[in-house]
Order: C-alpha cells, then sequence, then structure tokens
C-alpha cells in the first residue's frame, strides 16, 4: 500500500500554494461577493493559471489541456477548494462542461466552446433544477417545442448558480413529454444573452450569485446548439456526474480552516472549553477519513471502474463533516462569527464557511439520494 | 496511491477465514467463556496459521499480514490474546494499560504479561484470576510489578493499529449479519430492507465502516513514513475513530436486529460483548480524544495543512 500522491502531485501543490499566494490576498473569500473585485480578481487568476497550462489541467492536450493525471487533478481540486476556489465560477466549466463537451459535442462545438473555457475566458451555469424537479430531474418541465429545424423554449430553472455572470448555460429541456424518463430530456448549449432569457437573483443566507432564477420565454435554439443527440441529454447528465463524482474537496477547506483558526487562537486554543477542543481533534480526524474516501473514488477513476456508492459514500462523508466542521468553528469562534465583515476572525471566512456548509447536503444531489445510492449497492432494489 | 492490500496478504487473510470457520466462527468464543479448551484451539489455529512466525516490526508487508489477521480474528472475536502475543517481548506478553486501572484481557492465560501505558512505560504484570461476566468475559485485574525497560513507542502505536483491525473486523461481521437480516425479516408484509429508513440506517453504517477501513490502512502505512510524534498521534486518533464507528455500528445492528440481537444464540450479541474489551481498554474513546488535545495544539496530528 502507498498513500504518497507522487512527486509530481506534491509539486504541483507547491506551485499552486506559491501561485495563490501571490496573487489572492488573505482576505479572499471566492467569487459570489456583492464585491465585483472579486470576480475580477478570479479571472485574472484563471488566466494566470492557463499562462502556465494549470486551468485545464486534467484536460487532454488534444483539447488544450495539461494532461494531468487523476492525482495532479486531485490536488488541484483540494488547494482551490481549500483557498476559497479563486478560479472563481469558472470551475464549473472546467470540471464537467468542457469534458461533457469533448464528449459529446460536434467538431463546431469543439472548437467553439474548449478553447475560451481552457484559456479562462469564459463563465458557464447550468440549468437543470426547476421549481418542481429537484432531485427529480427527470420531472423537468422546461419544454421545447419543435419550430422549423429547432425549437422554442419556455420555462423556468432556478437555485442556478452563477447565472447572472454567465456567459452561457447548459439548459436542460424536455423535448418529448411522451418519451421514457431517460429519453425525454435534451442539453442544450445557449448563451445567456439569447432573446427570451432573463436572470433574477434570489437573496440568501449562502450570499449573492449562488442562487438564481433562470426564465426562458420564447428562447430560440437550434440543432447547432444541442449538446450530444436529442433526447439524450440524460446520458450526458450521467457521464458530466461521473467524470466528477467526487465533487468539490469540501474536506480540504475544512482542513485549512480547522488550521487557520488554530493558529489564529493562538494560547486562546488551549482555553477553549475541553469539549470543544475534543471535538477539534474528531473534526480532523474526520477531516482525514473524508479525505481517504475521497481518494478511494479517485483511485476507483483511474482504474477505470467506478462505482456510484463509492463516490456516494465519499459525498456522504465530506457533507456531513463540512457541517460539523462549520458548526464547530462557529463555536470556537463565539460572538465574532456573527461579524462576516472582512475585519472579522479570518476575514470572516467563518462566517462564509457556515452559511455555505449548510447546502453542503442539499446542493449537488442531495445526502438522501447518496444514502440510497449506498443502500442499493448492498441491498439492491430501490 | 495504491490503497489494496497486496495479494498475498488477502489470501493469508482468507487461509485464517477459513481456518477460524472450522473451528465455529463466533461459536469459539462464546464457548470459550465456559471451556478452557477453546481458547487453547484458538491458539493453535493461530500457531498453525503461522501467527508466531511473523515479525510485526520487521517491516510494511509483515505489518500487513499481521493486520489482516488480526481483522479476520475480529470477524469472530477469536478469544485469544493475539495483539499481545505478536508483540511479546522476550516471550512476554505485551498489553497496553491504564496504569491507573490495570486490566489485560485474557490476562488468565499461562505466561508472562508486560503491561505499557501509552507512553510506552512499561512494568511486569501479575494477573488475577479471571470473573465471570458478560461485558469482558476474559479481562483480568493486574498488579503493576517491577519496572522494565520502556518499549518503543513503535510498540504502543503498532499495538493501537492493530487493535483496530480487529475492531474492524468486528464491525464488518455485524454490518454483514444485519444486512442479510434485514433482507430476510419480513415486518407489515414487506422485508425490513424495503422501509426507507432502514436502508438510510444501514448506509450509514456502510459508510462509517468504509471510513474506518481506509483510515485503518492509511494509518498503517503511516506507521512507515510518518514521524514518531505524527504517527504516535495517527494511531491514536485512528483507535478514537475505530471506537466510535465500531459503537455506532453495533448500536445500528441491535436497533435493526431487534430482540434476537441481545441474544447470545445470535452472532451480534456475542460479538458486542466480546469487543467491549477491546474498545475500553486500556482507555475509551473520549480518553483518548482527550489525549489527542496536545497533539493538536502542538500540530501533531498532521493533515494537508499541518505538519508536524
Amino acid at each position: 500500500m502507498d498513500y504518497d500522491l507522487g512527486p509530481d502531485a506534491e509539486a504541483l501543490r507547491t506551485k499552486l500554494r506559491a501561485l495563490i499566494a501571490a496573487h489572492i490576498p488573505d482576505d479572499f473569500l471566492g467569487a459570489c461577493t456583492d464585491d465585483p473585485e472579486d470576480l475580477a480578481l478570479t479571472e485574472r487568476f484563471c488566466k494566470t493559471l492557463a499562462a502556465d497550462n494549470l486551468l485545464a489541467l486534467a484536460w487532454p492536450e488534444e483539447f488544450g489541456g495539461g494532461g494531468g493525471d487523476v492525482w495532479q487533478q486531485t490536488v488541484v481540486r483540494e488547494e482551490m477548494w481549500a483557498h476559497h476556489e479563486p478560479r472563481g465560477p469558472q470551475y464549473m466549466g472546467i470540471n464537467w462542461v468542457g469534458p461533457a463537451i469533448m464528449r459529446h459535442g460536434s467538431d463546431v462545438q469543439r472548437g467553439k466552446h474548449l478553447p475560451p473555457i481552457a484559456d479562462g475566458e469564459v463563465i458557464w451555469c447550468q440549468g437543470f433544477s426547476e421549481p418542481e424537479a429537484g432531485s427529480d430531474l427527470a420531472s423537468m418541465r422546461t419544454q421545447a417545442t419543435v419550430d422549423g429545424d429547432g425549437w422554442v423554449i419556455n420555462g423556468q430553472k432556478v437555485w442556478t448558480s452563477y447565472a447572472l455572470m454567465a456567459q452561457w448555460c447548459v439548459l436542460a429541456a424536455c423535448t418529448d413529454p411522451t418519451a421514457s424518463a431517460s429519453r425525454r430530456i435534451t442539453l442544450f448549449l445557449l448563451p445567456m444573452d439569447r432573446a427570451g432569457v432573463t436572470t433574477r437573483g434570489i437573496p440568501s443566507m449562502l450570499g449573492p450569485h449562488h442562487l438564481n432564477e433562470l426564465f426562458l420565454d420564447n428562447v430560440r435554439v437550434g440543432p447547432d446548439d444541442v449538446l450530444g443527440q436529442v433526447g439524450g441529454g440524460w446520458r450526458v447528465i450521467k457521464d458530466a456526474l461521473a467524470y466528477e463524482r467526487v465533487g468539490i474537496a469540501r474536506y480540504a477547506r475544512c482542513d485549512s480552516l480547522l488550521a487557520r483558526l488554530r493558529e489564529s487562537l493562538g494560547d486562546e486554543w488551549d482555553r477553549l472549553p475541553g469539549g470543544l477542543r475534543s471535538r477539534w481533534v474528531r473534526a480532523m480526524i474526520d477531516v482525514r477519513v473524508a479525505r481517504l474516501l475521497a481518494y478511494t473514488a479517485v483511485a476507483q477513476q483511474e482504474s477505470g471502474q467506478p462505482d456510484d456508492a463509492t463516490a456516494s459514500i465519499a459525498r456522504i462523508a465530506t457533507t456531513r463533516t463540512d457541517q460539523s466542521v462549520a458548526e464547530l468553528l462557529m463555536e470556537a469562534v463565539g460572538p465574532d462569527g456573527l461579524e462576516g465583515d472582512r475585519h472579522a476572525v479570518l476575514h470572516g471566512a467563518v462566517d462564509d464557511h457556515w452559511r455555505y456548509a449548510q447546502a453542503a447536503t442539499v446542493a449537488s444531489g442531495t445526502i438522501e439520494v447518496q444514502r440510497m445510492l449506498v443502500a442499493r449497492s448492498v441491498l439492491g432494489g430501490r | 496511491m495504491l490503497t489494496r492490500l497486496p495479494s498475498d496478504v488477502v489470501a493469508f487473510g482468507a487461509s485464517a477465514r477459513d481456518r477460524f470457520a472450522a473451528l465455529g466462527g463466533v461459536g469459539l468464543a462464546l464457548r470459550a467463556e465456559t471451556d478452557p479448551a477453546a481458547r487453547a484451539a484458538a491458539g493453535e489455529a493461530l500457531a498453525e496459521l503461522g501467527a508466531w512466525d511473523i515479525d510485526v516490526r520487521a517491516d510494511a508487508d509483515e505489518l500487513l499480514a499481521a493486520a489482516e489477521l488480526c481483522r479476520v480474528a475480529g470477524t469472530v472475536v477469536l478469544p485469544y490474546p493475539l495483539i499481545e502475543q505478536l508483540l511479546a517481548v522476550e516471550g512476554n506478553r505485551l498489553a497496553l494499560v491504564d496504569p491507573r486501572r490495570p486490566r489485560i484481557d485474557h490476562g488468565d492465560l499461562d505466561g508472562g504479561w508486560l503491561a505499557a501505558d501509552l507512553d510506552g512505560n512499561t512494568r511486569s504484570a501479575v494477573t488475577a484470576t479471571r470473573r465471570p461476566a458478560k461485558l469482558g468475559p476474559f479481562v483480568t485485574r493486574a498488579e503493576l510489578d517491577a519496572e522494565s525497560a520502556p518499549v518503543p513507542l513503535g510498540d504502543v502505536d503498532r499495538h493501537l493499529v492493530l487493535g483496530s483491525w480487529r475492531l474492524l473486523g468486528g464491525v464488518d461481521a455485524a454490518l454483514a449479519l444485519v444486512t442479510e437480516h434485514i433482507k430476510v425479516r419480513k415486518q407489515f408484509g414487506q422485508a425490513l430492507a424495503e422501509f426507507q429508513t432502514v436502508r438510510f440506517a444501514l448506509a450509514d453504517a456502510v459508510v462509517a465502516q468504509r471510513g474506518l477501513e481506509e483510515l485503518v490502512k492509511y494509518t498503517t502505512w503511516r506507521l512507515g513514513v510518518a514521524t514518531p510524534v505524527a504517527r504516535h498521534a495517527d494511531a491514536i486518533a485512528l483507535r478514537l475513530h475505530a471506537d466510535e464507528v465500531a459503537t455506532q455500528v453495533l448500536r445500528c445492528c441491535h436497533q435493526l436486529l431487534g430482540a434476537i440481537g441481545f441474544c447470545d444464540e445470535h452472532d451480534v450479541s456475542v460479538l458486542d460483548r466480546h469487543m467491549q474489551a477491546l474498545l475500553r481498554l486500556p482507555h475509551s474513546a473520549e480518553a483518548l480524544a482527550e489525549r489527542l488535545v496536545p497533539a493538536v495544539s502542538a500540530g501533531e496530528l498532521e493533515s494537508l495543512f499541518v505538519t508536524a
């Protein structure tokens, strides 16, 4: 057995930390803030990474990527999330939109969309969830009705992260309501400035840009906008989920925040209530376990034999850890955690983490869905 | 990155599994409560398997072989001080104890004993006669006698890690039993496995078991690569986690099994009772967590962002 990620991965970690230290200020808390400079900072940083061939490190070289292995991808995922995702919303284009276009897109789509993603020049969002279709995507109501050689789309999407920032959207719509659930949905690559597309931010505890509504009012799309096959959207989504099965490395930010707050508290840490310090011990172990479980899913990906249950187990562990660490950090800082501005402890990172962690067991596949998958792997059935 | 056990280690574990099954599996542990010959049979089986030829201090491969053997022994709560004998010093079995309340599992067996605390401070131990008990049926009181040369901290770490492998084996067995039970046990006209709340409870137990499995493998690897202070913290952290996962999974199993799970005719009852000594000796979970607090303070519990 060997848990060493290898010299390439560790060298990459060192390099990424140096880049982050040089380009990202200590008080950076991600692109999703009220300050447009934070988004601008991520756009500049994406270009910095792209210049070093690090932004699309995981992509095959033929598509402008760095040809990195899964462990290097893991390091990127960890370091970026630990440092409040300085790629901003562009991580979505890199992590799954680009790979989905590589696999299912036409040559024209690849040529049009992959270079700007790899160069850090475009933000994508995904239009999947609807008011009546959350975990149950097959019941979505947004309708694409045939019109000439294309379609007219009407409907509404919701929770659409980064919709107000994005230039493009991977939009899921129903092209055949009479078809089976797996043949009902088609994916469209939709420019956000197309006539009939409007967006509205939803104020939330998560902060700006995380949750939005997307309204589609007689939006025209053509055959060239279809990603994959008409009626083949579900397959593309499943592929995309498989590509990004481990999800964001929430454990890495927990790890970083525990370390930073421990250092920030100094001797005060030793005066925290004993029960809290015991929880801190357990939190560090939970973070380690979550990381190891994520590695099992990555190792399966590397061997070409991924299974749903392993990825779900990793997600359950990391999302629960995210929430328990969030609560622990808030308790450790006491009333200071109620001050969320950049003059607060860790520049507001404790408050920011707590708020975002509340959605950990809901976003990108609820914990209930993950538990269903784990149970099915052991018991069969539903 | 290679997270799978070597194939020869897996094969060794399979041989041990067959051998312990031939002895009666968990039934041997139950019989050992009243029949001294049962523990002797367990010892003989271990000797036949070559357990005493394993040098756990030699290298990573030997340690892994011992670890897998401990896991398989844990699946049947094999009634024998396997780890204590694997780590024997000059023929004396090595037990980890809390010096304030020294207890030794299987301390009544013939042979000399050394008792070490978690810092490696070691004394020879004189054990008392075993008294009947539901929990810890083989636990004996011990009196610490003459001071002995301290055992290396590495031995303490190996002890804690191998004990965690044994606990993992017990968790594996309990989980397998309850999984089969809920597939066939019907209530309200359907198998328990059809109820979502049951499925979710089992899923949570599986997540805990898989997490422990990964942590125990990782920590075993760390014993060969981490600094002494870091691997000591790792070993304690592992044992703390193993204790808590075992407690969680056993609780889940009892709840899903219902009354049958408390009966000694069901293996989970015996597994639970016989795992209690390992769960509480030399220290229970909270004491281990408290012990790790200074390690966190000193940066000895390493992570992606903490290096000792």
